[in-house]
């Protein structure tokens, strides 16, 4: 980053100009590759929702959609009678997309909100507060960042169950609700970097800890509550096994069961695949949407933490 | 009174209440609100949505006091969904029911017998082809079903390739086969494998680990349903049955060499090149590799019918499954039936909504929309009227109903355990990692589940 731009403000800016050297070749060939790399997937999921199912299958090698139709989307914003997708070689399965869509953001807004608020929380009392056995308290919490989430998602779900929450978005947010350890970690880095000085002086003008941490503490760090929000949110965006296990019912199904339930619908029968990849293409559309606009200010909270 | 204490019983702790229910409330129809309002219908084949709701529309006509609410939910995610209902009590009054699976929900006690209310109601049960009606008995004599459809087994081949290896419809159409040398079957499968440079199957100088089109598809092992649409048409030519007396067998029959003897035929058209490895169709779709030009032949059921006569650019043939040794052919036949689940609050609704289901006014319609084969006798024939009207040719899989050679999917219990002992020993046989006598092995712990 640093030697990007050293260069570019060296005035050195006419690539083209310069005589050919083998490395900028090959970097700029190695370049183009990776971008081909992680374009292409979703290119190819463009192209498999502007095809024709039954076309499909014959047409495996061809870059263009095979039979161009935008049958697909329609069927997925349930424009389309079932007949009608039988017909063009859909399954007649609809998919219930604007409420999935619907609870994909209930649930990912709010245990984004609820786990940066509280982890923020917590983590000003790990890195501003003084008391007895913060740092092993702390690290303990650390160290159930390595219990890996499959072994919590049984007695998770038991209690889920045993509350009478299953199939409720309340069940299904309950779990990320208060704090997750890597949230916690990741705000108390911030927080330590802290100028302590003007805490003290707030503190001198009467300011209790309430106070401090939402006039100062909160708008310092808006650049990683920011980061912070929008890694939790794209996480719980693409979440797939604990809204599958409690969220069965209609209002509670988000994005990603729909489509995993989607893609299934004989035994031995091969999925709607254009309806399944146009209907992934529009449920990704959100977090694509939300990363264009954040984005740059990952980078920025990351390289603010880095060169301090 | 009786049954309106049981209601309330349910209510109040549907759960515990399950086994009560099914016991003491199978009384006919009338009384109360257990006949109005809406009922919950589920099924997983999509393709079939549009006539059941055309049913259903049908059905609330006739009714005004019952709508039906129709949810349909994909094959993988149907049964989880449908235990965890009934665990926390949210099932639906009525499912699409399986063979495979409702032995399990007898014993767990969660369907309603429907004998007394078919009596009442004067329900035909010969209007069934026959043998289906009484796949839905369970062990205790009671009806747990009343059915919606049937399916029997054909090949599906792409006449062009079949054209190009010189191989006539009706060629396809009297293949046989022995376990063997695999008989003319085989012949044709070898026939229609070319390699990538262009060499037959049966030429000299195929290349066997170079294969562009494979003779035969292979969607998996299949014994989860006992071999339903990949090799129990050929082992029950042999005379060979997967248990001692169906429905409700006790004892499987694996040990068998006759069976063994097919699976190794089977297995070995991997080893030659006509047919793919297994584990290169994990996670591929058969039909979609037919589709694709792939394969030449694939063995499946009938309700793969649309799937694969949807295909674009591929001219799709429909051939009966081959003779065996003794002269005829066989094919497993499978019908799936309505149940209504015990914990429903509207029983009476429900059972009306099965019995319409069950009725010709909605096979009728079910048969217009070409999809599958209904259980009633004259509606399976207007079903072949309808797939004849677009221009497909059903009678392969019609053949064996008029033949008499269809023998009925193995009912038993422990339906899941068996499948998952015998499926990784299938595998491996049909992955080559072990011998067909190793099935010898697997049937003994089959057979140790009902001991």
């Amino acid at each position: 980053m640093t030697t990007f731009t050293s260069r570019t403000s060296a005035g050195r800016r006419r690539p083209f100009s310069r005589p050919f050297s083998w490395r900028r070749a090959i970097a700029l060939t190695l370049l183009g590759l990776a971008i081909a790399v992680s374009i292409l997937p979703f290119y190819w999921v463009l192209r498999t929702a502007l095809s024709t199912n039954g076309s499909l299958a014959a047409n495996s090698a061809n870059l263009l959609p095979a039979d161009f139709n935008l049958g697909a989307f329609k069927r997925v914003f349930g424009l389309q009678s079932a007949s009608e997708a039988i017909a063009e070689g859909g399954s007649g399965a609809s998919i219930n997309f604007w409420q999935y869509l619907w609870n994909s953001l209930l649930f990912s807004g709010i245990t984004t909100a609820c786990a940066v608020f509280f982890s923020s929380m917590a983590a000003y009392a790990f890195s501003r507060l003084r008391w007895k056995g913060r740092d092993a308290v702390f690290s303990l919490f650390l160290a159930t960042m390595l219990v890996p989430p499959i072994f919590t998602a049984l007695p998770n779900f038991l209690l889920i169950k045993n509350l009478g929450l299953l199939n409720s978005m309340l069940g299904l947010v309950l779990p990320y609700l208060f704090m997750t350890p890597f949230a916690i970690f990741f705000m108390r880095q911030f927080f330590l970097n802290m100028s302590r000085e003007v805490e003290e002086a707030a503190m001198l003008d009467g300011a209790k800890h309430w106070r401090i941490f939402f006039q100062i503490i909160m708008p310092n760090a808006a650049a990683p509550i920011a980061t912070l929000a929008l890694l939790t949110f794209m996480g719980q965006w693409n979440e797939y096994f604990w809204p599958l296990l409690v969220g069965t019912s209609e209002e509670s199904r988000v994005l990603t069961v729909g489509l995993g339930v989607f893609k299934s619908q004989s035994p031995q029968g091969a999925p709607d695949w254009s309806g399944l990849m146009a209907a992934t293409l529009v449920s990704a559309t959100p977090v694509l949407i939300l990363f264009a606009i954040f984005g740059k200010r990952i980078v920025n909270s990351i390289g603010f933490n880095g060169t301090k | 009174m009786i049954k309106k204490k049981a209601i309330g019983v349910v209510a109040a702790a549907a759960v515990l209440a399950l086994s009560a229910c099914s016991g003491g409330n199978s009384g006919g129809s009338s009384g109360g609100d257990s006949a109005k309002g809406e009922i919950n219908y589920w099924l997983w084949d999509a393709n079939q949505l549009p006539a059941y709701q055309q049913c259903a529309t049908d059905f609330s006509k006739a009714n005004p006091d019952i709508t039906v609410k129709i949810t349909q939910t994909g094959w993988d995610d149907y049964w989880s969904k449908l235990t965890n209902g009934m665990a926390s009590g949210t099932a639906p009054d009525v499912f699409t029911d399986h063979l495979s699976k409702y032995p399990d929900f007898i014993k767990t006690k969660q369907l309603v017998a429907l004998d007394d209310a078919l009596a009442q109601d004067k329900v035909d049960l010969s209007q069934y082809n026959e043998g289906l009606a009484d796949l839905w008995v369970g062990q205790d004599g009671k009806r747990y079903g009343l059915p919606k459809d049937w399916d029997t087994i054909a090949l599906f081949y792409n006449q062009k390739m079949a054209a190009d290896a010189g191989i006539t419809p009706e060629q396809m159409g009297s293949l046989t086969w022995n376990a063997q040398d695999g008989g003319t079957y085989e012949k044709a499968i070898a026939r229609l494998t070319v390699d990538k440079n262009g060499k037959r199957g049966d030429e000299a100088g195929f290349d066997k680990n170079n294969v562009a089109v494979y003779g035969l598809g292979l969607p998996g092992s299949d014994a989860e349903n006992a071999g339903q649409t990949q090799w129990s048409y050929l082992s029950a030519t042999t005379g060979w049955t997967t248990t001692d007396k169906n429905p409700w067998g006790t004892h499987f029959n694996y040990d068998d060499k006759k069976v063994q003897d097919t699976i190794a035929w089977w297995a070995s058209l991997t080893e030659k090149g006509y047919m793919p490895k297994l584990e290169t169709t994990v996670g591929a779709n058969a039909a979609d590799n037919f589709g694709a030009g792939k394969a030449a032949i694939n063995s499946n059921g009938s309700w793969m019918i649309g799937q694969y006569t949807g295909y674009k650019g591929i001219d799709v043939g429909i051939a009966p499954t081959p003779k065996g040794p003794e002269g005829k052919r066989a094919s497993m036949f499978n019908g799936l039936a309505d149940s209504v689940w015990a914990g429903t609050k509207k029983k009476d609704a429900a059972i009306k909504w099965v019995e319409y289901l069950g009725s010709a006014a909605c096979q009728d319609v079910v048969a217009s929309k070409a999809v599958v084969f209904p259980a009633i006798t004259t509606s399976s024939e207007k079903a072949a009227d309808a797939f004849k009207a677009k221009n497909v040719d059903v009678s392969a899989f019609t053949q064996h109903v008029k033949d008499k050679t269809t023998f009925m999917l193995p009912i038993t219990d422990n339906a899941a355990k068996v499948s998952g002992i015998m499926k990784p020993a299938m595998d491996a046989v049909v992955s080559g990692k072990s011998p067909a006598s190793s099935l010898t092995a697997a049937n003994e712990q089959v057979n140790a589940l009902f001991k």
